[in-house]
């Protein structure tokens, strides 16, 4: 009696075709990728039924963090074959830090030591939140280090300080600016008429709050911007229905 | 990992007949390879792109009182938006892990009762409501009572979305009339005023927002909270007022 023999079979399985199908997908979401922006904080939005698009391009973001600080995003032309390349993204930073740093020594008599390697190395940062006097420190920082500064909420040195600024003009009178607005205005007036038009029609200007923060914090926000007549702006929500 | 059979397998062959080659490659590394990709495009994307709500504030500068009484008495509403929070400053959440957000509200003018001084405003018309919603198709809390005030413009919106839904008219002339009738000043449109106390969640004055757009009501302003409004509460809530 011959013994009842177990066949060996082969246990490869043909991956191709799993292979195919991960390569699509692959592609599919490679394609249809937009990067998350790094922020110093995460922040959960509240949701409405709005269903306006928020722009990707020509918009001032403001974070605002749940402790108050407030954080800076500019996101110049999407394509920078716009208007001959000339003002991309980097070319508004690099503008809207050396008019801010050049309005802030005017009205503060203070020095920032800014330096054509700081506005350049500034150009490439998507957000941003330190007083201009600590920005040429900041600026030096390698990008591992800056991103752990920045995050750091406990540090009094972190975020744009709303701290009032004094100064007289030229007509003599006083007048109470702060680096906020110091910003605000700098990116409005960086020269890039497409940025220009969507801060003026409100577009161009995004207040990005969590859902928890007290309305007092944002209220400083919104007050500043009023303050510089910037009344019309948009307020970043996620989706919800009209049934939640 | 790629590896040539031969096929047949040991068995009788012709000599000199050609071997038949076929050629297996193992895909498993380039699929372990594809996945992790996946789950790296996966996690770093953001497939919904995040909305935005339009604002605009009036200007800073002081507006005259009579001005900013203008709206008639009867169509004026005051929201006024609060939010519980423990000792540590988040939001209390209730036992449906809805955030305990409170909303103050009375219509027209505040009534204050005859002899007030300072103090606590007891026995005003001040009234609680919360945000809801839809309950089973039925509007509930605060957006029940703005859908009442506004329920002329509601209707007659209604019909044009009814003739829009038919296909009697098309999605632009739908919207067009649709702000027509909103902006109609012949029918009794609420004017609703919106403030906000410190503590306030940034949510609430969203949500309150967002109940506008709703509700289909195109006259609505941010104000800032007054001493009075504040009294208002207080007087509420020392009063047991918990309806």
């Amino acid at each position: 009696m011959g013994k009842a023999r177990i066949k060996r079979k082969s246990t490869l399985i043909d991956m191709t075709a799993m292979s195919d199908v991960t390569v699509l997908l692959l592609t599919f979401f490679m394609l249809t990728s937009t990067f998350l922006q790094k922020e110093p904080v995460t922040v959960i939005t509240p949701s409405s039924v709005s269903e306006i698009k928020v722009p990707t391009a020509n918009v001032a973001t403001i974070l605002v963090s749940p402790e108050g600080k407030i954080f800076l995003g500019i996101a110049g032309e999407a394509d920078p074959n716009v208007a001959d390349g000339a003002w991309a993204t980097e070319e508004v930073r690099a503008k809207a830090l050396e008019i801010a740093a050049r309005d802030y020594e005017a009205k503060t008599g203070k020095k920032t030591g800014i330096t054509q390697g700081d506005i350049a190395t500034f150009a490439k940062l998507n957000m941003f939140g330190v007083p201009l006097s600590e920005m040429h420190n900041f600026l030096q920082l390698p990008q591992a280090k800056q991103d752990e500064y920045i995050s750091d909420m406990a540090n009094a040195g972190v975020g744009i300080p709303m701290k009032e600024i004094v100064y007289t003009d030229a007509d003599g009178s006083k007048i109470i600016t702060n680096e906020f607005q110091i910003w605000m205005r700098a990116i409005y007036n960086s020269g890039n008429e497409n940025l220009l038009q969507a801060m003026k029609s409100g577009e161009g200007i995004a207040v990005k709050a969590d859902h928890g923060t007290p309305y007092a914090i944002v209220h400083d926000v919104l007050d500043n911007l009023q303050t510089m007549k910037m009344n019309r702006f948009s307020v970043m929500t996620a989706l919800k229905t009209e049934n939640d | 990992m790629a590896q040539i059979e031969q096929s047949g397998g040991g068995g009788k062959k012709k000599k000199g007949a050609q071997k038949k080659m076929s050629i297996h490659v193992d895909f498993t590394p380039m699929v372990d390879m594809n996945m992790l990709l996946i789950t790296f495009f996966m996690l770093c994307t953001t497939m919904i792109k995040s909305q935005t709500l339009n604002i605009s504030l009036p200007s800073n500068e002081k507006v005259e009182q009579a001005e900013q009484n203008k709206a008639k008495e009867s169509e004026a509403i005051t929201l006024i938006l609060a939010t519980e929070r423990d000792k540590d400053g988040n939001v209390k959440t209730d036992g449906d892990g809805r955030p305990m957000n409170t909303i103050y509200f009375y219509e027209g003018k505040p009534l204050i009762p005859e002899g007030y001084k300072d103090g606590p405003v007891m026995n005003s018309n001040l009234r609680v409501e919360h945000f809801v919603g839809n309950e089973g198709g039925m509007t509930k809390g605060i957006r029940k009572i703005l859908h009442d005030k506004n329920e002329q413009v509601l209707e007659k919106i209604e019909t044009q979305k009814t003739r829009w839904r038919n296909k009697e008219i098309s999605e632009e002339e739908y919207q067009k009339l649709a702000k027509e009738i909103r902006n109609d000043s012949t029918v009794s449109r609420p004017v609703v005023i919106i403030k906000a106390t410190p503590e306030a969640s940034w949510e609430s004055v969203i949500t309150a927002l967002d109940e506008m757009q709703i509700n289909q009501i195109s006259r609505y302003q941010i104000d800032n909270i007054n001493h009075l409004d504040s009294m208002m509460i207080l007087g509420y809530l020392e009063s047991g007022g918990k309806k």
